[in-house]
This record gives structure tokens, C-alpha cells and sequence, in this order.
């Protein structure tokens, strides 16, 4: 009675029954809408111009060789695609930070205190140009520049005044001073002992960046090699006598405004991050100890989805090269830890209140690829104006909106598991790795420097997006598309206060010649011979700020030893 | 047609920096008015060293004349610089580099740099390279210097106009014979070694020497037994032994009487030019007269008559005038 | 035939240190059959009079995007005049407040153009300018 069950078929497996399915989709109705409606533009993503396809399915993730547990992961796990904590965003938010221009001179510590009182417990640091530049504040070539750009720095006298600062709310200090690093460094920590303040009890963050400024930024002072073992030593000292503290930031948020595309920027900064780890692995060091220390900040420009699969590779290239290429064990070795940030490039100096908008967009693709331990926004009319009380406020509102009425922090990496996420995040994680290794067969980041590689890359994309925007290609709300007619584009700066200048000035010559010149003289010696020996600098230096050399004698002493860097017309990227 | 100097080479002459940039503007850009200032300079040439600097792309040329400059500069010599990059066979125009890495030297008065794109030479060194050459002599600089873009014929065609050539090379371009030209390790006067701190420098040296031992001797016969040297232009290290090469070499030539005829050849192989290119003008004029031409053309084109007889058939028709 | 490409250098003044706006503009004048020098980074006014001249160049472009331009921008005409360049076209580009433009006109600017001023405004600008040379030179 009972029919014997008749064999049934093995099912296709399901990968394949998509595809049949999509290709009868594709013939029966795709093809036959292109062909009666076309499309109104050639679609790609913006920066990396790759095409972007009508539809993703699961079809596009199999031909990438997607694999769940390798390619994603969960959260807090090695690859880390999902983010470095196992619970996202849900036991505390990232820390919103507002990155402001800060006053200058004297005026920083005034500023600072107010801050302090506001119950911030962190401050950034920025110097002058002078400063940066390695020049004290009386050489003539820098006039009109002293204290504009932030505090000139021209000897422990001026942090002494303005560390006048309430040390027990100070929790936290970054200072931005690149290529004169060891002398900055130094005068830190000896205004640090006169004021007694705890250096365990307290944290430093040197950005220490010298790599990126030849890259692009531009703050340079002594060829690259000798940029290198300058930052190397600052590392080492900080590791050695100050655990705590953080020793060294990678900037790609400066490589992406140079027009870095997205994967450009995860290879050029990782590979720079390699070089001061190798240099540091060279010193005896090992990498569970050394790569924890590092930190990025990252940028994300208004291709929303290239944005957030770039944080998402990003995390997947740092952990991959820390454990399969250096061998890492710990887990802290192979975090990415960053702070995120909407970019500056795409505002637009016409209709600021536009850049509102954009701020909102970039800051939710910020939280959705992973905010990082903080975020902070840039001002909407910044190119425009002093910071205002009302942008920054705006500034700030816009995180709060972000992490408090969407909903998108809510769980961890919402987006993962989307065919077409997925397929971009691989796809840019591939393309990075192949950068990556080309850049390391080159020799390394170092020599991409040496040789110029870096800067003619990113000079081809400056002169590559910039023709995207004239020739209409891509369009820009207020630059090339709804443009007002008969705009007003006012812009303020910073007066010149030329007495400020001239009181710096003064005050800087006053202390050249009240001091023990004898003692200043016989220091820059040994500032010079630690630089000709290879002996860490940051010694030598602390033991001539004390006796108050200044910041452009000591740079000075070490351009006798290390030379000047030129570029030519290989590395300056023009 | 003779009496007052043209104004502008009278100023060069006195050593005026803009009239002899403007002088070498005119010559570059073919302006008549550059020929008459040359008339009225020329024989206030002939007192400069004139040192070329040739190799390959990536060489450090650049960087060597910045170093160069700099230890000429120390020992008191006014130095005039030429520097040579390509132009775009798309838009004529250029991004002329080489001054970048010698832009140190821009606020010492007594070094004059001039860029100049190759215009659509890139067979050779242009004429007008020639002329600058000149104009920087007759300002006075004691030294000219001149920067190939060590591509094509350029690299040969410096030795023409220079005194002393200066053949440059670096470790790890690939393979090293390949890397210099043929007749160029006759002619050059000079060899060095650029970034001779890096990997491989040694073998570069051992196979330049080894070459330099099997080279013939110089075209003209000359027994200058040329030194090879190492150094790191970045550094400025061995510059000081290069320009003590070319001091030597300098009075080698003048001992020898080589110092004027290199430039009397010079000279030659510029009237020559000159010769050849007004001559061919001047019967182009006469044949482009001849009332068959739009005939022969037409031919040409209908394929009628292949273009190697329509020209002789012109050719053949035309007499030198008296 | 001669080439008499338009000679343009192209200037950074003082301490600072963006490259970006440069290397675009560089790259469009070439693109439309100029020659373009670049000084470089870190330049005083005196080094770039002294290139302007020997390079001999009809146009000198001058980028400011820091504070010095009030005491940088005049003092390179000044210079330009003194050494017998003042016939060329000086133009700056950068950002430059409206209150300060009298002052860098009347100094001898004869256009001031924005940050991110479309490039093909700029070669119009120094295209038409070199054409009304050409027919008024003797």
C-alpha cells in the first residue's frame, strides 16, 4: 500500500539555486529595464573609482571566497571585522572629543584652564609653525608666524608658564611636534619635574609622525632616515621610562586629505606604522610589547560605504599583518585601536550650513563602520571663520545625535552580513594587502619615502579627484552642482598681533643672554654627539633644556649632525 | 647694421641677471631679437668652464649639481646652471623639477639656475641649450653647468658642448653596461658613483672600472686618463674630490690646447647646425616656388608619384643663387 | 617653428607647508601647454624674485595658506620691481580674507584667486592675459 518514497533529488546546493535564479532575474527583467530605461550615470565608488554593480547577493560574497569566521568573525575576535571590544558600543560610547584651534602663546594656558574647569580631563597640545619647523621664535626667516598656528615653544620658560595649570584635574596631554620630537619630548618632561607632577599618574601622547610629514603634511627637518631614528628614540625612551604613556599616533586622517584613496591609506599608514616597528624590533624589542602602542587616527569622506568598509578592513589588515607577518600572540597586539573623524575634504567653503548635513552623514558611517575609542568632528564653517562658540557646539551635537536618536550604535557592526559591505570590505582588504606588499618589496615605507613613491601617488590623486570635480564628474553640492550665483566668501584668519610677536621675541633673547651660556654650549655638544654616535637623543636633550637651551639651538645641533632635507622633484610631490 | 650694442646683451654683459634671462627667453623662444644680442655677446664667450652632467633618470643629477654648486660656491667661483627636463609630447608644457633640489642657492646672487623643457627635443639637446650656454658665459659665471635629462641623443650631445662631461651612474638601475650609452664611455671626461652608500655601490665601481681600463681613447685623441669617483651627493661627501677632478681636468685642457678646441669644435658643430638649418630654409623657400608643387603634391596624395621621386624631381630644379 | 610656451612659477611663501592646491595647479597649467617651475617649500620673497628672474618666467603664481601673506605678498612685488621682473603677472591664491585683498592688489596682485578656484578659470586667466602681451609687445 505504501508507495515505496521515490528517491528525491539532492537539492542544489543553495549558492547555486541563487544563481540560477539571479540569471533568470538578470534576463527576465534587469537587462530588459537597462535596455528600455538605461542608467543615468557610470556608477563607482568615489575614491577608489571602482564599479559599483545594480545589485549584490550572495552570489558576489561566494566569488570572493567569503568565509564567516574568517573573513568576519565576532566582535572582540581576531580578525577584529567587527570591532576590537565584544560588546560595541554597549557598555560605554566612544569619547566625544571636539578638536578646536587653541589659542596661542601664553593665552593656551588661560584657555586650558577653562577647559579644565568645564571638566574636560584631556587637552591637545599644537605648536606654532616656528616651533614645528624647528625654529626659535627670534629667527628672521619666520616672522609674522610666531604663535598663530599654536604655542611657540622656545624654551622650558614657556611651558614652565604655561603648565601653570591645575595638574590634579590634567589627566591627559597629546602634543603635536613632529620632527624636532626629543627636544618637545624634553621639555615636557622637565616642566613635567619642575611642576611634580606624577608621570605615572598622568598620560602623554607624542603623535611622534615624522613618516607622514614627508608623506605629505610637510614639517620636516632631517632626511628621512634620520626622521626615523629620531622617532625611534622618542619610542624607546617612552617605552622604557614611561609605560604608561603613548608614544606614537598614525595619522592617516592627514593622508586622506592629501586625496589618499581609502586603500592607499590603509597600506601607506600601516606600512609607516611597520617602519618605526621594525626600527623598534630592531632595538631588542619584541612585537606583543611594541604594537599595542600603536594608535591611528582615521578619517571617513562622504562615500558612505567606502568609509565604513575601510574602518572594517582596516581592522582586518592591522590584525592579519600583526599576527600571520610579526607573529603577535596577545590579542592587544593585534587591535586597532583609533580614533575616527569625519573628514574636512569634502566641506565646502560655499553654503557652510551644507557641511551640517555632510558632518551628520560621515559621522554616522564613523559609528556604523566602528567609531574607534573616540571621535571627534571637525567644524562645519572652518574654513571660514574662528572657531565660533556655535560650530562647536554644532560640532558636538551632531555625535550626540548620532550615538542618541539613530539607533545605529546600538549594535555592534549593523552592517556586517550586507552582500555588498561584505564584498567591498574584502575587496579592500585584498587590494591593501597587494599595496602593501609592494610597498615592502620596495623596501618599506622609509624608502617609498626616499624614493618618492608615496608623494607621486598621492600628487596623481590630488590632480586625478580634482579634474573629477571640474570636469563634473563627481559633484559637489554649492562647487559644481546647485551653485549660488553671487556668494559672499568671507573668511577671517588670525589678525597679526605683532606685539605678541615681539614680546616672544624679546623674551627669548632676554633668555639667551641671562643664562649659563658655558653650560648651554658644552650641552649642544652632547646633544651633537649622542646624534653622531646613535645614542637615544631624549637624554641628551633633557639635560640641555634644563640648562635652557632653546628649541631651535637644539634642533640646530642636530641639522650640524643629520643635514637638512631637500626634496627634489621624485619627493616633493608637486 | 653695426654700432650700438643691442641694449639688453650690453646688461648681460655687465652682468645684469634679468637681461640675461630675458636674452636666453628670446633665444629659447626663437625672437629675432635674440639672434642680434648673440651677435654682440659672442665674443665675450669663451671664458667659462663649461661641465655637463649626464645618466640616466634616477641617477641623483639633480642632486650632484645642488652639491656641485654648493663646493664651487666655497671655493669663490660664481657658478651658471642649466638644467634640462622633458616636455609633454601631449601639451608642450612641463613641470620643470630639477631647480627644486638646488633651490637653496636661489638667495646667493652668485648662482644663476635656469630651467629649461626640451620643446619637443627629445632627440638631443636643443639648440637653445647651446645659446644659454653662451649668454651664462658672457655674464661672467665661472662655471656652467649643465644638466641632461640623460635620455636619447641628449646624453651624446652634451659632450659637444661641454669642456669636461661628467657621466653619472647609481648602484641598482638594473643592469650597468646597459645603463651607459655607447661612445659615451669614450667621451666622458669625468665618472662618478652617486649614492655610493647604498648596496651594491662596490660592483658599480668595479665594472665601471673595469670598463674604463678596456675603453678606446677619447675621439680627438686626447691621453686624459679619466678618474672615477664615489660619492653621496646627499651627504655632499666626495664632491670635494669631483671638483677637484674637473679643476684638474680644466688645466689638463688648457696645457693641452684642448680647452679651446673642444670649444672651437663646439663652435664648429654649431656653425654647421646653423649652416645646414639656413640653408635648407632658404632652398625650401625657393622650392616651395616652384610652380609645379601643387601639382607634385596632388600626385603624391593620388598616389600617382611616390613622395621620394616628387622630391627629387624638385631638388633637381633648384640652383643656388648668387 | 618656434614653442613659446607661457613660463609660470609657482611659490610658497614662509612656513607653510600645503602642497595640495599646488600640485593641482601645477599639473593643469602643463596639461595646458605651459612650463611650470615650483620653488619648493619654505621660500622667502627673496628667493622667489631671484627665481622669477632668472627663470625669466611671465607668470608668478604665489599660494598663502598661513598668516604671513601681509608682510610676504607686498614685500615679493616690492622685490620683483626692484630686480627688473616688474613686467610679469603676479597672482596669489590661497586663503586670503576679503579685508586684506585691497592691500595685496594695490601691492601689484592682479588677481586673487580662492582656494579651490576651478583651474581652468586660472589658465583662462593667465591664457588672456599673455594674449593682450603679445599685441601690445613692440
Amino acid at each position: 500500500m505504501n508507495k515505496p518514497e521515490k528517491p528525491q533529488p539532492p537539492a542544489a546546493p543553495e549558492i547555486e539555486r541563487i544563481q540560477t535564479a539571479q540569471a533568470a532575474w538578470t534576463q527576465q527583467l534587469h537587462a530588459p529595464h537597462i535596455a528600455a530605461r538605461g542608467e543615468w550615470k557610470t556608477f563607482t565608488t568615489q575614491a577608489m573609482h571602482w564599479p559599483v554593480k545594480a545589485l549584490y547577493t550572495p552570489v558576489d560574497l561566494a566569488a570572493t571566497g567569503f568565509d564567516y569566521l574568517r573573513d568576519v568573525g565576532f566582535p572582540g575576535e581576531f580578525p577584529y571585522t567587527r570591532g576590537i571590544s565584544p560588546n560595541g558600543n554597549r557598555a560605554t560610547l566612544w569619547t566625544m572629543a571636539q578638536v578646536t584651534g587653541f589659542g596661542r602663546g601664553e593665552e593656551w594656558s588661560k584657555r586650558a584652564r577653562y577647559m579644565l574647569d568645564q571638566g574636560l580631563q584631556g587637552l591637545i597640545l599644537e605648536h606654532d609653525l616656528p616651533t614645528t619647523n624647528g625654529y626659535d621664535s627670534d629667527n628672521p626667516l619666520i616672522a609674522g608666524e610666531v604663535g598663530r598656528a599654536g604655542m611657540a615653544l622656545d624654551s622650558l620658560e614657556d611651558l614652565e608658564h604655561a603648565f601653570d595649570l591645575p595638574f590634579d584635574k590634567l589627566k591627559y596631554l597629546m602634543s603635536v611636534c613632529n620632527a624636532p620630537q626629543p627636544v618637545n619630548l624634553a621639555m615636557i618632561i622637565a616642566a613635567l619635574e619642575k611642576k611634580g607632577v606624577d608621570p605615572g599618574q598622568f598620560v602623554l601622547h607624542i603623535v611622534n609622525g615624522i613618516l607622514i610629514e614627508y608623506t605629505c603634511v610637510g614639517r620636516y627637518i632631517y632626511p628621512p632616515a634620520h626622521g626615523l631614528r629620531i622617532a625611534t628614540d622618542c619610542f624607546e625612551y617612552i617605552v622604557r621610562h614611561h609605560p604608561n604613556w603613548q608614544p606614537i599616533s598614525i595619522i592617516a586622517a592627514q593622508l586622506q586629505p592629501a586625496r589618499a584613496n581609502p586603500v592607499q591609506e590603509i597600506a601607506f599608514s600601516t606600512t609607516i606604522a611597520l617602519a618605526y616597528l621594525d626600527a623598534m624590533l630592531a632595538r631588542g624589542f619584541d612585537v606583543d610589547t611594541i604594537a599595542p602602542y600603536f594608535h591611528y587616527v582615521i578619517n571617513v569622506d562622504m562615500d558612505f560605504f567606502e568609509g565604513i568598509c575601510k574602518l572594517r578592513a582596516f581592522r582586518k589588515v592591522w590584525a592579519r599583518l600583526m599576527k600571520e607577518r610579526y607573529g603577535a600572540s596577545r590579542p592587544e597586539a593585534m587591535k586597532l585601536r583609533y580614533m575616527s573623524s569625519p573628514s574636512t575634504t569634502s566641506l565646502t567653503l560655499q553654503q557652510p550650513l551644507n557641511n551640517i548635513g555632510r558632518l551628520a552623514i560621515m559621522a554616522t558611517a564613523c559609528a556604523l563602520g566602528g567609531a574607534g575609542e573616540t571621535m571627534t568632528t571637525p567644524l562645519h564653517d572652518e574654513a571660514h571663520a574662528l572657531p565660533a562658540d556655535e560650530a562647536i557646539r554644532v560640532g558636538a551635537a551632531i555625535q550626540h545625535i548620532v550615538a542618541h536618536e539613530t539607533g545605529v550604535a546600538d549594535t555592534v557592526d549593523p552592517l556586517a552580513g550586507s552582500y555588498y559591505v561584505e564584498t567591498l570590505t574584502r575587496h579592500m582588504e585584498d587590494e591593501a594587502m597587494v599595496e602593501i606588499d609592494r610597498i615592502i618589496a620596495m623596501g618599506g615605507a622609509l624608502k617609498a619615502i626616499e624614493n618618492g613613491y608615496f608623494q607621486r601617488a598621492l600628487g596623481h590623486e590630488q590632480y586625478a579627484r580634482n579634474r573629477a570635480l571640474e570636469t563634473g564628474e563627481r559633484k559637489l553640492v554649492g562647487v559644481n552642482h546647485l551653485v549660488l550665483a553671487e556668494e559672499k566668501k568671507e573668511i577671517e584668519i588670525w589678525r597679526l598681533d605683532d606685539d605678541m610677536e615681539d614680546r616672544q621675541v624679546r623674551k627669548v633673547r632676554e633668555l639667551k643672554a641671562r643664562r649659563d651660556n658655558a653650560a648651554v654650549a658644552h650641552a649642544l655638544e652632547q646633544v651633537r654627539e649622542a646624534a653622531r654616535s646613535g645614542a637615544n637623543l631624549v637624554p641628551a636633550c633633557l639635560a640641555a633644556v634644563k640648562v635652557y637651551a632653546t628649541h631651535g639651538e637644539l634642533c640646530d645641533a642636530m641639522r650640524d649632525v643629520f643635514g637638512v632635507h631637500h626634496p627634489d622633484s621624485q619627493t616633493s610631490g608637486v | 647694421m653695426s654700432g650700438a650694442m643691442q641694449p639688453l646683451a650690453a646688461e648681460a654683459i655687465a652682468g645684469k641677471v634679468a637681461a640675461g634671462a630675458r636674452l636666453i627667453r628670446w633665444l629659447e623662444d626663437g625672437d629675432p631679437r635674440g639672434r642680434a644680442a648673440l651677435r654682440d655677446l659672442y665674443p665675450h664667450t669663451g671664458r667659462a668652464h663649461l661641465i655637463g652632467i649626464t645618466g640616466p633618470p634616477g641617477a641623483g643629477k639633480s642632486t650632484l649639481v645642488d652639491a656641485l654648486v654648493a663646493e664651487e660656491r666655497q671655493r669663490g667661483r660664481r657658478v651658471g646652471v642649466i638644467a634640462v627636463d622633458p616636455s609633454s609630447p601631449f601639451s608642450g608644457g612641463a613641470i620643470l623639477g630639477d631647480r627644486l633640489r638646488m633651490q637653496r642657492h636661489a638667495a646667493d646672487e652668485g648662482v644663476f639656475i635656469r630651467s629649461m623643457g626640451s620643446r619637443g627635443q627629445l632627440g638631443g639637446l636643443s639648440r637653445a641649450t647651446f645659446d644659454a650656454v653662451l649668454v651664462l658665459d658672457a655674464m661672467g659665471y665661472d662655471r656652467v653647468i649643465v644638466e641632461t635629462m640623460g635620455v636619447g641623443q641628449d646624453e651624446l650631445d652634451i659632450v659637444g658642448l661641454a669642456h669636461s662631461t661628467v657621466i653619472v651612474n647609481v648602484p641598482g638601475l638594473g643592469d650597468e653596461i646597459q645603463a651607459i650609452k655607447a661612445g659615451l664611455m669614450e667621451a666622458g671626461d669625468i665618472f662618478v658613483v652617486n649614492k655610493a652608500d647604498r648596496d651594491g655601490a662596490d660592483q658599480t665601481l668595479r665594472q665601471l672600472e673595469l670598463m674604463l681600463h678596456l675603453r678606446t681613447r677619447h675621439p680627438s685623441g686626447d691621453d686624459w686618463q679619466p678618474p672615477l669617483l664615489a660619492v653621496v651627493s646627499t651627504r655632499g661627501e666626495g664632491i670635494a674630490a669631483l671638483v677637484d677632478a674637473l679643476d684638474h681636468h680644466a688645466s689638463h685642457l688648457h696645457d693641452s690646447g684642448g680647452f679651446e678646441a673642444r670649444l672651437g669644435s663646439r663652435s664648429h658643430h654649431l656653425f654647421l647646425g646653423l649652416l645646414r638649418d639656413g640653408a635648407a630654409r632658404r632652398l625650401m623657400e625657393q622650392a616651395l616656388d616652384q610652380p609645379e608643387i601643387a601639382a607634385l603634391v596632388e600626385a603624391v596624395r593620388s598616389r600617382r608619384i611616390d613622395p621620394y621621386s616628387a622630391a627629387d624631381t624638385l631638388v633637381a630644379r633648384i640652383h643656388l643663387q648668387p | 617653428m618656434p614653442q613659446r610656451p607661457i613660463r609660470v612659477l609657482l611659490a610658497k611663501l614662509g612656513l607653510d607647508t600645503h602642497t595640495v592646491g599646488v600640485t593641482v595647479i601645477a599639473h593643469a597649467l602643463r596639461d595646458a601647454g605651459m612650463e611650470v617651475i615650483f620653488t619648493g617649500l619654505k621660500q622667502t620673497p627673496e628667493m622667489v624674485a631671484n627665481t622669477a628672474i632668472q627663470e625669466d618666467v611671465d607668470v608668478v603664481g604665489v599660494s598663502s595658506l598661513s598668516a604671513g601673506h601681509m608682510r610676504n605678498l607686498p614685500r615679493l612685488a616690492k622685490l620683483l620691481q626692484e630686480k627688473g621682473g616688474g613686467d610679469k603677472l603676479l597672482v596669489a591664491g590661497g586663503v586670503i580674507p576679503e579685508q586684506d585683498a585691497p592691500a595685496i592688489r594695490a601691492a601689484g596682485y592682479a588677481h586673487i584667486f580662492t582656494m579651490g578656484a576651478d583651474t581652468r578659470e586660472i589658465i583662462t586667466f593667465i591664457q588672456d592675459w599673455h594674449a593682450r602681451q603679445e599685441t601690445t609687445a613692440p
